[in-house]
């Protein structure tokens, strides 16, 4: 990045930038908002409350065309293989092209269908014969977060015929224990959701589901009337035992931080029905088309990862904050964690060299309302600068005199919130005094439904691209989670050796203090 | 007295032969149908027109007293339009009286149109008995605020309140509650007998013996023990749905609400042979044989609705089974409802048939479930000659179960 041209034009500019006040771009400019925007059917991005001039925009601009942006958005779309380092093309953008579907794709959501259609008309049955009622997803990373996040933003437009949803991914196992209190076993039916079918952490659970179902079903074919699987590895499947006919693939071409649009977005599609899963894959299939097609300074998703670009390498910022105002969207910071950060934490250049500039940023977040009772003070008053996305819908959700109210009250505060922190307040107590000047984008969207839905984790997916592009890095890769999975499998070895030879001595120090306690009771 | 009966339904003829034939000059709004099931009924309606007590005609009778409607209970369409009428060309003191089941508060708002004063007076007479039960009611139920009309009643019905007086005034809405609340309670006293037939599997008991433990029992009395593969029909099915809505919202979806498991333990009950068959071939029924005997919801019905059949027909149909089925009387009814309900690939998958053990060729299982004369003393020899797997399901609890696993049958029945 740092031999791109234009990175020592915006390094000179980001001088000038750091000196001076968010707040004054709006007094010099009145109708700032007019030219820091872009919108999309659906959808509007207010970037004016950035630190952001139309200098050192273009400046930012011709950093992207410098760093060949239009080429890697081609090579994205094109199927080539972006993710290097694992020798694979990044797909996802394939599978929300419904016009023109890959074959293997289409047998895949035929076979989702069927499934969805057995369930919605009471048809799939368990071992006894009743039919499901109650669906757990096991699974963790890309196949929770993305329908977990999802299918509860949509769930008060759920189809009527939808089963009750549950999500399951931690692997100690108390949250499914608890949540198996609550489910009758013959009317329980458990999604396996695992790219590899290997990951220890579904597996166990699976394995759990399992012995529950078997202590009721008194066949292995009534056992296995209450399981599928969705993974990449159809051996894997087979072997577990799953029936053929519940057995759905994707592809390696697929990251699982973008797999919700596969078939491991099959709770989504039981949720809402194929209807409103194609109508989820269209909203980002716009978008899809919009950032391809799009030159830079119209394009939402280009400018919002150039602005983050912008923050990070020049303003210094480190932290990103994600306020939804809207309590559907209670998962979203959760889901862009693993989108934003698993794809861009990376220190090494797609050369292999490492980068002597920073990469992604820290980021978290919560609904806005909520948050504004928990972390605005640091971004108020603390020492850290930040950059915020507040996220907004226009639509009063069940239009009435009291809906309109929480909603307009809502509106309110986001906007309060996002001004307040651009604009500050003087005050001759230091106690109360708002030195203002953090940055915010705004995302207005029309609606929550599939499709806009769909629009907007495209946005980020895209605008994640963006930044990778720009960095030279890339963020298909997630090697850094490998490291861990190995050591947790040596320790468990060690753990039931009773051994810890060869640990170090705060690891054995743990250890030993916990067989303490385990002995003790 | 001068009476319009306004209705094609059988409780609307009933009721206008039975007053024209104690002296009313009764005329019938309505058409009177080619075929007539209801025992006595065509002699009725032809010696009270042959009299000429009682015209059937398609306008009212303008000089009427009395008002009566027995519409289909969701003809509500008709109803208004017959207040509207009323409001114009009926006499000012001249009354309805409403037989219709409609949903509760349609009558009064009828009234209200016609601008006339009015009485629920239900009907509870089942089909097959509609007449004796006009003639010599358990009960006359008058609601109404209305003296004058209480009176009224009171004459025309007197020649059936003969014996002792069964007529019970009450208020309108009481009236209604009453008429629903009948159907509730036998549809509870049939749900709980169902519930109790699931746990006598368990136990090893024989729901056929608890019934006659339990009827013996005068508070409990021997009506509507039987249970079964479920009740169907559409007054049953209606009627709890409609009051079911009456209920504070919070009741209506959950498990508080005692007519919601009523009707849920109704549903679970006409899915209890899929799932017997579900589990004797161990979760994989693709390709097998079943028939059925016994579509409509009862015995002599043309009516499928909500029928356990159709239930299972479609359950049976999504596992990939072929189906044989027989019904001497609702065999039309069963034909249209398929050609409605499933796709052309699951239409190839169904056969009808119009003689009971043609249904049973190459058959894996025999479901039985109603109780037609005809199903009562089957020939076994035949039947286990037809079939490929001897399995006999009988949702009526028709047959002496030892008999019928004598003779090399699998037997399964409800409760037992």
């Amino acid at each position: 990045m740092k031999q791109l041209p234009s990175y020592s034009v915006l390094e000179e500019l980001s001088k000038q930038a750091k000196e001076r006040h968010l707040a004054s771009l709006f007094s010099d400019d009145t109708n700032r908002f007019e030219a820091f925007n872009v919108k999309l059917p659906g959808l509007v991005l207010d970037y004016s409350k950035q630190n952001l001039t139309s200098e050192e925009r273009q400046s930012l601009f011709d950093l992207a065309e410098e760093a060949k942006l239009s080429d890697w958005i081609e090579k994205l779309f094109n199927g080539e293989k972006v993710n290097h380092t694992e020798g694979r093309a990044a797909g996802h953008t394939f599978l929300r092209d419904l016009a023109h579907p890959k074959s293997e794709v289409s047998e895949q959501w035929a076979k989702m269908e069927q499934l969805v259609d057995r369930v919605h008309t009471k048809q799939l049955r368990g071992y006894s014969g009743k039919a499901i009622t109650d669906v757990v997803n096991i699974g963790v990373g890309g196949s929770d977060l993305g329908p977990l996040m999802v299918t509860h933003a949509l769930k008060g437009i759920r189809s009527p015929l939808a089963p009750e949803l549950h999500f399951v991914s931690t692997l100690d196992g108390k949250q499914l224990q608890r949540l198996l209190k609550s489910l009758s076993a013959e009317t329980t039916l458990f999604i396996i959701a695992s790219k590899s079918f290997t990951t220890i952490d579904t597996q166990s659970l699976a394995t759990t589901a399992k012995e529950w179902i078997e202590k009721h079903s008194s066949t292995h074919a009534g056992t296995m009337q209450h399981f599928i699987g969705v993974s990449t590895n159809a051996p894997k499947m087979k072997e577990w035992g799953l029936l053929p006919e519940h057995q759905l693939l994707f592809w390696d071409w697929v990251g699982g931080r973008f797999s919700l649009w596969s078939t491991i977005g099959l709770t989504i599609a039981l949720q809402q029905g194929m209807e409103g899963f194609n109508a989820f894959l269209q909203g980002a299939h716009e978008m899809d088309v919009h950032f391809r097609t799009t030159p830079f300074k119209d394009n939402v998703p280009v400018t919002l990862g150039l602005i983050s670009v912008w923050n990070i390498n020049f303003l210094n910022l480190a932290g990103q904050a994600i306020l939804p105002y809207d309590s559907r969207l209670k998962y979203l910071a959760s889901y862009l964690e693993q989108l934003v950060m698993e794809s861009n934490g990376k220190h090494v250049n797609r050369k292999g060299e490492m980068v002597d500039y920073r990469t992604c940023p820290i980021l978290w977040g919560e609904v806005g309302p909520n948050a504004q009772h928990a972390f605005y003070q640091l971004m108020h008053q603390g020492t850290e600068r930040v950059m915020s996305d507040f996220i907004l819908y226009a639509e009063v959700v069940r239009k009435n005199e009291r809906n309109t109210f929480h909603h307009n009250l809502n509106i309110a505060n986001c906007l309060a919130q996002s001004s307040a922190l651009m604009v500050g307040k003087t005050d001759e107590d230091p106690n109360k005094d708002y030195p203002g000047g953090q940055v915010s984008n705004t995302l207005l969207f029309d609606k929550l439904d599939a499709k806009h839905l769909g629009m907007m984790i495209a946005l980020y997916e895209h605008s994640v691209f963006v930044q990778s592009v720009i960095w030279d890095i890339n963020p298909f890769d997630q090697w850094g989670v490998e490291l861990g999975k190995k050591i947790a499998l040596e320790i468990l070895q060690k753990i039931e050796d009773k051994d810890t030879e060869g640990l170090d001595s705060s690891t054995q120090g743990i250890l030993k203090s916990i067989w303490n306690v385990q002995n003790e009771n | 007295m001068k009476i319009n009966v306004f209705g094609n339904t059988v409780s609307a003829m009933v009721c206008a032969g039975c007053l024209a034939e104690t002296g009313n000059n009764v005329t019938l709004i309505g058409k009177r149908p080619e075929e007539i099931a209801e025992p006595g009924l065509v002699e009725l309606l032809d010696n009270q027109l042959k009299s000429e007590r009682l015209t059937i005609n398609d306008s009212l009778d303008s000089n009427a007293e009395c008002h009566i409607i027995a519409l289909d209970p969701d003809d509500c369409y008709n109803a208004k339009l017959i207040a509207n009428q009323l409001a114009k060309s009926a006499l000012r003191d001249s009354t309805i009286v409403v037989r219709s089941n409609f949903s509760i508060g349609l009558a009064k708002e009828l009234a209200q149109t016609a601008n006339l004063e009015f009485a629920i007076n239900p009907d509870f007479a089942a089909d097959g008995h509609a007449i004796q039960r006009f003639t010599r009611p358990d009960r006359i139920i008058i609601g109404t605020s209305s003296e004058k009309i209480r009176e009224q009643l009171k004459q025309v019905f007197a020649p059936f309140n003969r014996n002792r007086d069964v007529i019970l005034n009450m208020s309108p809405a009481s009236a209604e509650l009453t008429k629903y609340g009948t159907n509730a309670m036998l549809a509870t006293r049939i749900s709980l007998m169902n519930e109790l037939a699931s746990i006598s599997e368990v136990i090893d008991a024989d729901i056929e013996e608890v019934r006659l433990g339990l009827g013996a029992d005068k508070r409990i009395g021997r009506a509507y023990l039987y249970p079964g593969v479920g009740f169907g029909g559409d007054n049953f099915t209606r009627d709890l749905e409609r009051i079911k809505l009456l209920l504070p919202q919070a009741h209506q979806n959950g498990g508080n609400s005692l007519l919601q498991a009523v009707i849920d333990i109704n549903e679970n009950q006409k899915e209890i042979f899929f799932r017997k068959l579900w589990q004797y071939f161990d979760c994989d029924l693709n390709g097998k044989t079943i028939s059925l005997w016994g579509l409509g919801y009862k015995p002599h019905t043309t009516s499928i609705e909500s029928s356990a059949s159709l239930t299972l027909i479609t359950a049976f149909v999504n596992q990939g089974c072929t189906l044989k089925l027989y019904d001497p009387f609702a065999l039309e009814a069963s034909k249209e409802w398929v050609h409605k309900h499933l796709n052309n690939h699951q239409l190839q998958q169904i056969s009808f048939h119009t003689e009971m053990y043609e249904a049973t060729e190459n058959s894996d299982a025999l479901c039985v479930l109603t109780e037609y004369k005809a199903f009562w003393s089957p020939d076994l020899i035949t039947l286990k000659e037809n079939m490929n797997t001897p399995i006999i399901l009988d949702g009526r609890n028709l047959y002496n179960k030892y008999w019928v696993e004598d003779n090399n049958f699998i037997y399964y029945g409800v409760g037992r």
